[in-house]
């Protein structure tokens, strides 16, 4: 159980990098508008493919 | 000057600002909505600045900017993403801080070695601290403001709440067996506040979305147009350099850019945003067109009449900006209640206190938290307003668009219902009453004449001749030589070559006594100088007008016909409608002393007009409506503006506004039930903290979800 000592101020510091994690995306506008993309394939001037993707 | 809010978050802030504001020196006036999220204010330019009154607010906690839609998406987009990062802080470090808790509640006493609990215990305060510094501080920076201001809001039992479960559990958690006992109440505690975030979060994203509705209504107008140049080439300029009597190509997919008449072209217009009728009109040239409207189906060219503050566009969306501003008498008889209520709350909290102090000191702690958690009175405060915004809402989508938000409550409780006749009742168009054969008509029917007649006034654009059009149908004659001659008639040869003549008795050949003083529009057809058929025109009803006046009256409300007209015409109309009361010959000192009469019979009097004669009485009426098609004068003076002009709309809107009174007392019951009941709970040591803030947080959204049924 003496793990416990290490896991649990280990834990502790994990939860600050996941809410780094999340706050760049935040910040970075992906949770602004949810619907959008979603929507992008209905739309007509919508490129068929992401640029990633186009071959 | 309107200024938009940011950082509100329940209806007793909007109280904040507005005392805030009015410390000001040089400000005149200022209201803020809680709903809407903005504030306006009158101000004097020479003791003042913009710049100050935005201090004040900033001072007071909130954040203040000029209405302008960019900024405004700003704010919303600032406000949407700090409230979820603030709400993800919460509920995450609660999750974590839950699991740290658990070998707490499961295991067997003497399972958990002391210095494992104690470490679990700085665990689960590290995580905690994020959530109290970050995520609760707006809790506390409104609970601040309210007291430095010497009030009392909202969040000050909350944020004593949180302050105390927090002292209580750091005490406990680093000097176990002290002051505080050894009970930690972290997961409670950050509990708590993500579902109060939480619930603020589902708010926030509901105003959001209603306040982007709304901006896209009232942000139709095209930036730029393309004008017409004398010499026939077309330019770009900016909607500001419009003026009247300037050509404009309107492309399709394109809004009118400002009021005017079709020159060229014919096509279907979407006028939803100003009758709610989601159907295309169609528009043939000369018809009129507003600004605001979407164009269908073709490129056409118009010439503008009306620009920028004078078009219809321009007036409901001023009328939706202060319908947003008003402050119901229902809301501010709730603001009088949430101090002496939130006194009570803190005192009873206190007396819970130190009565559990007494009995079983273990527990006192969070009977006070829960009982300053449990009682936060967001869901009464949002009983009402949130309800009538709702209904206005709807209604606006349904054509009538309210100034005030109080007339919702007036438009149930109507007893007597004046209505004006022209322009209200008729649509400004004629249509045949009558058709009176003459004697030289004898070779022919009724219908033959009449068809004849509609063949022939087919030549013309006069209203007598559409009128007649659209009264009969037309017999399918081929008239040669069809020649109008301007204020007179129409005269045409047929297949035989009898000369045909329709149009003013002397035109058409008739004597003068055939026609009787008070029938203003008559027209005559006479066939080779023989006069056959005399037709009579009267103003037509609106479609909807009968039905809409049965259904009035069947509810209850008492209907009486007041015009200017002429006592036989008034009254036909009223044998025709099926109303009792009419009187004609009525001048608006005369509307307004009848509407006086009824007042003083201790009715409550609705009044519905279009023209500028009727807007003393609109003024004088406890609930006044005036028509989308009338006077600005009229529609200044109303308490709300039927936009689509159709009667049976009002009907819709009183049954809308009954269920809106109705959703408002089951609001404030749900509200007070739930205070009745979670109060003793909480008292009794019954309630933890985190079922008080998830109770709290689900009777809020309850409220406001029962009132937005109503938008639907």
């Amino acid at each position: 159980m003496d793990v416990l000592y290490l896991l649990i101020p280990f834990s502790a510091v994990l939860v600050l990098g996941i809410l780094g994690v999340f706050a760049w995306a935040l910040f970075g506008g992906q949770f602004d508008d949810l619907e959008q993309h979603g929507e992008r394939i209905l739309r007509d001037d919508a490129a068929a493919f992401d640029s990633d993707q186009a071959r | 000057m309107a200024l938009r809010i940011g950082g509100m978050v329940c209806a007793a802030c909007a109280t904040t600002i507005e005392e805030a504001l009015r410390k000001q020196a040089g400000v005149i006036d200022a209201s803020v909505s809680a709903a809407g999220q903005c504030a306006i204010v009158r101000w004097d330019p020479q003791c003042t600045q913009a710049r100050t009154l935005m201090l004040a607010i900033e001072h007071a906690g909130y954040q203040a900017a000029p209405d302008t839609a960019a900024h405004a998406r700003a704010l919303r987009r600032t406000e949407a993403r700090s409230a979820l990062w603030r709400l993800f802080v919460a509920a995450f470090c609660a999750m974590q801080v839950m699991m740290m808790a658990t070998p707490a509640y499961v295991s067997a006493p003497g399972d958990l070695a002391p210095d494992l609990k104690r470490l679990l215990d700085w665990g689960s305060w590290l995580l905690s601290l994020p959530v109290l510094w970050f995520s609760a501080a707006p809790f506390f920076a409104g609970a601040w403001a309210a007291l430095r201001r010497r009030t009392i809001g909202m969040d000050v039992p909350v944020a004593i709440g949180i302050a105390v479960a927090f002292v209580a559990s750091s005490g406990a958690a680093f000097d176990p067996g002290g002051l505080f006992g050894h009970e930690v109440y972290f997961d409670s505690l950050t509990m708590f506040i993500s579902f109060l975030l939480g619930g603020r979060y589902l708010e926030l994203r509901a105003r959001h979305r209603a306040e982007a509705a709304l901006e896209a209504a009232t942000d139709r107008l095209p930036q730029q147009v393309q004008r017409v140049r004398a010499d026939g080439g077309v330019e770009t300029v900016d909607l500001q350099q419009l003026r009247p009597g300037d050509r404009l190509r309107v492309a399709v997919g394109e809004a009118f850019a400002a009021d005017g008449v079709l020159l060229q072209g014919a096509t279907a217009a979407d006028e939803a945003m100003l009758t709610g009728e989601s159907r295309p009109v169609a528009k043939a040239v000369g018809d009129a067109v507003t600004a605001g409207s979407m164009n269908l189906q073709a490129p056409v060219l118009m010439q503008v009449e009306r620009i920028g503050a004078d078009t219809r566009y321009e007036s409901i969306v001023a009328l939706m900006r202060a319908a947003r501003h008003q402050r119901p008498a229902m809301l501010a008889s709730a603001d009088r209640w949430a101090a002496p209520f939130l006194w009570t709350v803190l005192l009873l909290a206190a007396a819970a206190g130190a009565a559990w102090s007494v009995f079983d000191p273990s527990r006192a702690v969070w009977v006070v938290v829960s009982v300053l958690i449990v009682t936060c009175p967001c869901a009464l405060s949002l009983a009402a307003p949130s309800a009538l915004l709702a209904a206005a809402g709807a209604m606006g989508r349904r054509g009538l668009l309210l100034r005030r938000l109080d007339a919702i409550a007036g438009l149930v409780a109507v007893q007597t219902l004046f209505i004006d006749k022209t322009g209200t009742l008729t649509d400004g168009r004629l249509c045949c009453v009558e058709t009176r054969r003459l004697d030289g008509g004898e070779d022919f029917s009724t219908t033959e004449l009449q068809g004849l007649a509609a063949s022939l006034a087919g030549w013309s654009q006069h209203p007598l001749s559409q009128a007649l059009r659209q009264s009969f149908a037309a017999a399918g004659v081929v008239w040669r030589d069809v020649r109008e001659q301007p204020g007179q008639g129409l005269e045409g040869l047929d297949e035989q070559g009898r000369r045909w003549r329709l149009g003013r008795a002397a035109w058409a050949g008739a004597g003068d006594g055939l026609i009787a003083a008070s029938e203003r529009s008559v027209s005559i057809l006479a066939c080779d100088g023989r006069a056959l058929a005399c037709f009579v025109f009267d103003e037509r009803l609106r479609d909807d007008a009968l039905a809409a006046v049965q259904a009035l009256q069947q509810d209850g409300v008492k209907l009486q016909l007041l015009s200017g007209d002429e006592p036989a015409r008034v009254q036909r109309i009223a044998d025709l409608l099926g109303v009792d009361a009419s009187a004609g010959a009525m001048t608006p000192e005369l509307k307004l002393a009848a509407l006086r009469n009824a007042q003083l019979q201790g009715q409550l009097v609705a009044m519905i007009g279009d023209g500028i004669n009727d807007a003393p009485v609109l003024a004088q009426a406890d609930v006044s409506i005036a028509m989308g098609e009338g006077a600005q004068l009229a529609q200044a003076q109303a308490d709300g503006v039927l936009v689509s002009n159709r009667l049976a709309d009002l009907v819709q809107a009183r049954a809308l506004a009954r269920r809106a009174l109705h959703i408002v007392r089951q609001n404030m019951a749900w509200a007070a039930i739930y205070n009745l009941a979670c109060v003793p709970l909480a008292l009794a040591g019954w309630l933890p903290p985190w079922a008080a803030g998830l109770g709290m947080a689900a009777s809020s959204l309850l409220v406001m979800l029962n009132s937005l049924r109503l938008a639907r």
